[in-house]
């Protein structure tokens, strides 16, 4: 029963629990997209007040750890806010809420990137600001923001670790649970780390190829592919 | 539900406790940074090796740490110390977990900033007769230092931000506050409300110091 061979028993339930890891992480990345577009979108605009709650909303996350922001929605909302959030939605309302914030920095940057003369261009020939983000600067915006926003799903991943803490039984969490049924040890736990950096690792890879594969292709990307 | 009444009153009596939070997050951030710095100042150094296994060793490092979660290296390094025979306390085994962590981030910051320094400044140091500690000491560190200025700063809010995992470890720091003293009160929202407002003034301590020490470095940057 103390043996590393006896590990093996556990895997399927181990790989199970890789699936949830990447299934939460990837949720949380198209939230915090979807997130992150409309605080670059504020942080961009003409209105000075949207510009501000948009900063204010980047700061607090940068000087705030997200495990705090998790215990907030686990154990405080149902308090203050009476919403009963099961570990699955508080970890992924605290890990979107996180990559809402750094989706943001991201996009904004990619829709400064953009030279002023094309938003010129654009009104001049009448388009609306929807048309003007969809059609003209969205599909240059995008070559600068994927790169860095497959950083931005690494570090997710990672993160989504914490929801192991709320009982959430993910690919950390069964770590524990297997550790604690095999009599202790860190076998378990290496192969747990191991597993991250497989995936963590051939996803940077894959991001260094786009990187690399999108210099030099420019743009032809849509905004939907975000 | 029922209603929610704020009382910043009923967490009074966790005051005394939160005093040796704050106490044990800026020790494991401090002892973080310093031995972080010396373990990425190692492998930086050792990617820049003319010897090729060596290099491999520090880019290994970099990278398993770097695609790992900062949680599970915790629990591992908690776990590891009993099996291998040693007895460390919860502080001293997340400092192991932290220091390997960061070290990974600290090493790519400081390759960076060396990787700045041009070839020839190597040469000029080396045709004054210098040797390579004393290159690296009087002429290539104070370059690095400033390449790396911004984002350091960076990293050291990260690890402040990280030392929170310390938690999940038994370590008695400022999330683990929030968490016994907001359970004990059943005050989530004002033990929150303290615990994040902790760390945003660790934070922009930070920040801010950064800021002025770097208009006061480098008054030409920026």
């Amino acid at each position: 029963m103390h043996n590393a061979y006896s590990l093996l028993e556990y895997m399927p339930a181990v790989f199970r629990a890789l699936g949830l890891t990447i299934w939460l992480s990837w949720l949380a990345l198209i939230l915090g997209a979807v997130g992150g577009l409309l605080l670059a979108l504020m942080r961009t605009s003409n209105f000075r007040v949207l510009r501000l709650m948009a900063l204010l909303y980047v700061e607090l996350f940068r000087s705030i750890p997200i495990l705090i922001i998790l215990f907030f929605f686990f154990y405080g909302a149902p308090l203050i806010l009476g919403w009963n959030l099961t570990a699955f939605a508080a970890a992924t309302a605290a890990l979107s809420a996180h990559a809402s914030a750094l989706m943001s920095e991201v996009i904004r940057a990619g829709i400064e990137s953009v030279g002023r003369g094309q938003w010129e261009a654009a009104q001049s020939n009448g388009m609306t600001y929807t048309q003007a983000m969809r059609h003209v600067i969205g599909p240059q915006a995008m070559q600068v923001i994927l790169p860095p926003s497959v950083n931005i799903y690494i570090m997710v991943l990672k993160e989504s670790s914490i929801a192991s803490i709320i009982g959430y039984v993910e690919l950390t969490a069964t770590g524990l649970v297997i550790r604690e049924a095999h009599g202790g040890g860190f076998a378990i736990l290496a192969i747990v780390a191991l597993l991250y950096f497989i995936v963590c690792y051939a996803i940077s890879l894959a991001g260094g190829v786009l990187e690399r594969r999108m210099k030099v292709a420019g743009s032809g990307l849509q905004m939907d592919e975000l | 539900m029922n209603s929610f009444t704020f009382n910043l009153r009923a967490i009074v009596p966790y005051l005394g406790e939160l005093k040796m939070a704050v106490v044990t997050t800026v020790a494991m951030s401090l002892s973080t940074i310093v031995l972080s710095l010396a373990i990425g100042l190692f492998f930086a150094v050792l990617r820049q090796s003319r010897v090729a296994p060596l290099r491999w060793l520090a880019t290994a490092y970099v990278e398993f740490f770097r695609n790992t979660p900062l949680l599970v290296m915790l629990y591992f390094a908690y776990f590891m110390m009993p099996v291998i025979g040693l007895r460390m306390s919860p502080f001293q085994s997340g400092l192991v977990g932290m220091t390997l962590h960061f070290g990974a981030y600290m090493t790519e910051i400081l390759r960076a900033g060396l990787i700045a320094v041009p070839n020839g400044q190597y040469e000029a140091g080396n045709s004054q007769g210098m040797t390579s500690l004393q290159i690296l000491r009087h002429v290539v560190l104070p370059q690095v230092f400033r390449t790396i200025y911004a984002p350091l700063g960076n990293q050291l809010i990260n690890i402040v931000l990280g030392s929170s995992l310390t938690s999940a470890i038994a370590v008695n720091e400022i999330a683990s506050w929030m968490q016994t003293a907001g359970s004990d009160s059943f005050r989530y929202f004002e033990t929150f409300l303290i615990a994040a407002i902790a760390y945003a003034v660790l934070c922009q301590a930070i920040n801010l110091t950064r800021i002025f020490i770097g208009r006061a470095l480098f008054p030409d940057n920026r």
